[in-house]
């Protein structure tokens, strides 16, 4: 006890020097990549891009109740030996910090069978590169140094809430019900 | 081990990475191995084990085998699966071991504070009562001696975690990792580096350390917080006094398995003072974080790897 007291009062500072290191950003899959993982069995996977009219703008945001901010509906019919699959959306959102590329697998039942990761990407993030704050941490459990010009892959921490992209999914079904089905 | 090196392949293994929505954040999980296919088949099984947990134990979800403990186990005991078995026991030695400092029963504090939803129709809780009241009976059944509700996303996220880095292992993958907004747990052979995110600029990600194998849970208010009745508040609930804790504080803790580390965060966010007696006894490692307002950079309390534990840091001039 009377240890955390006396750190209490005499903390060490660090100043984190925030270096010009490129915003956190990870792509996951290719568009194809994500196709091959969400309809393993399917073989041939046939473009449908669609303009919405305003009057399926507005029967989409009425049943989803989701703003729709692009007309483009870019998506792809699954199908297996010339029977359908289902189909796979392509779509994004994003947040004030954030921005996410997704893709939707929906079955022939009209469910949602998976919803997969393309790429998120930190607007703002940068990583700290400050020698001091290294040296702060260096080779207390596993290695000894850290090698900071790898990129960013574990971050301990909350994300991003998951609102944009579970608000995303409602539209996209609603996009599904009015104009793919 | 030795074997397992040798019998090595000489050519580049597979690695892929993948992320879904899943436990109310992004879950990410890669790994490494022969085949590409093999590969996604394994994330694909981890992903799944995650899916399961999630179901077994959302508070959300009015179906889970939580819902039916917090709409029915006051009046008759519950049957419930082995992994909701399993969680509620490791609660139980957590809050034990802590003197009620982990406790999942301050979800009435969660739904009154906004994190978690109200259920229509879930019987009226009494507001007495503690962990102590949740009974385990034999044949994985939970009875609820007072009218409680508990919460046990505080340990099922890092245990979620376990069970997908089980999968991954079972699939015969040289090496992964799993994290799920911050609870995180790798495996392999190389080290890697784990940052966290600065806990009054939480764009700005701070590297604290190399892990080779084992996990890290951070919890901070940070994208958590919300506000309450004109406060910022954050869904840190101190089981004794049912305050919610400091919005700007990072606590990382440092351990073999995630559902060990997601726990003791919540346990050092109560009090690191107390906190720091318990963590030898768990073979874990506490950092934590508290911005200076003065300088914009942050105090660094770290517990090392010191047997026993104490708060130290080495001062930087």
């Amino acid at each position: 006890m009377s240890n955390f007291d006396r750190w209490m009062m005499v903390p060490a500072l660090i100043i984190p020097a925030a270096a010009s290191a490129p915003a956190f950003a990870v792509q996951y899959m290719t568009v194809e990549q994500a196709q091959k993982v969400m309809f393993p069995a399917a073989d041939a996977f046939e473009a449908k891009i669609v303009s919405l009219t305003d009057e399926q703008k507005n029967a989409i945001e009425t049943a989803s109740g989701v703003r729709v901010r692009s007309n483009e509906i870019r998506a792809w019919r699954a199908s297996q030996g010339g029977k359908a699959a289902g189909w796979f959306m392509l779509d994004e959102v994003y947040g004030k910090h954030e921005f996410i590329t997704y893709a939707v697998a929906i079955g022939t039942d009209g469910a949602v069978k998976d919803v997969e990761i393309l790429e998120y990407r930190e607007t703002h993030g940068s990583e700290v590169t400050n020698a001091k704050w290294r040296a702060q941490f260096v080779g207390k459990k596993a290695g000894d140094t850290l090698k900071l010009d790898e990129d960013i892959r574990n971050i301990s921490g909350a994300t991003l809430s998951c609102k944009h992209l579970t608000d995303g999914v409602k539209r996209l079904l609603a996009t599904y019900a009015a104009v793919l089905k | 081990m030795n074997a397992l090196t040798a019998s090595r392949p000489t050519h580049a293994l597979a690695e892929c990475v993948r992320a879904r929505p899943l436990l109310g954040t992004l879950v990410e999980i890669a790994a490494s191995g022969e085949h590409v296919d093999a590969v996604q088949l394994a994330i694909s099984d981890a992903f799944d084990e995650v899916e399961r947990v999630h179901q077994l134990m959302s508070y959300q979800s009015a179906d889970s085998d939580i819902s039916r403990i917090n709409r029915d186990g006051f009046e008759q005991a519950v049957t419930v699966a082995s992994d909701t078995w399993l969680v509620l026991e490791a609660a139980g030695r957590f809050s034990a071991a802590s003197e009620g400092l982990f406790d999942i029963t301050v979800a009435p504090t969660l739904t009154k504070l906004g994190f978690l939803p109200r259920h229509a129709g879930f019987p009226r809780i009494s507001g007495q009562g503690n962990w102590q009241h949740v009974v385990l009976l034999p044949d994985r059944r939970v009875q609820l001696a007072r009218r409680l509700r508990i919460d046990v996303s505080g340990i099922a996220k890092g245990y979620a975690v376990d069970r997908a880095v089980a999968a991954l292992q079972r699939a015969g993958m040289h090496s992964g990792r799993v994290n799920a907004g911050g609870d995180l747990r790798i495996f392999g052979d190389s080290a890697q580096i784990i940052h966290v995110r600065h806990p009054a600029v939480p764009t700005q990600l701070l590297p604290i350390v190399e892990l080779m194998q084992g996990a890290v849970a951070t919890s901070a208010g940070y994208y958590a917080q919300r506000r309450y009745q004109g406060r910022l508040v954050t869904p840190l609930i101190h089981p004794h006094t049912r305050i919610a804790a400091d919005v700007q504080r990072s606590v990382s803790i440092f351990a073999e398995d995630c559902m060990t580390a997601d726990a003791l965060t919540k346990v050092v966010h109560a009090d690191p003072v107390r906190a720091v007696a318990m963590l030898a006894q768990f073979d874990a490692r506490a950092v934590m974080l508290e911005p200076d307002a003065a300088t914009g950079g942050c105090r660094v309390f770290d517990t090392s790897h010191l047997q026993p534990a104490i708060w130290r840091t080495r001062v930087i001039s």
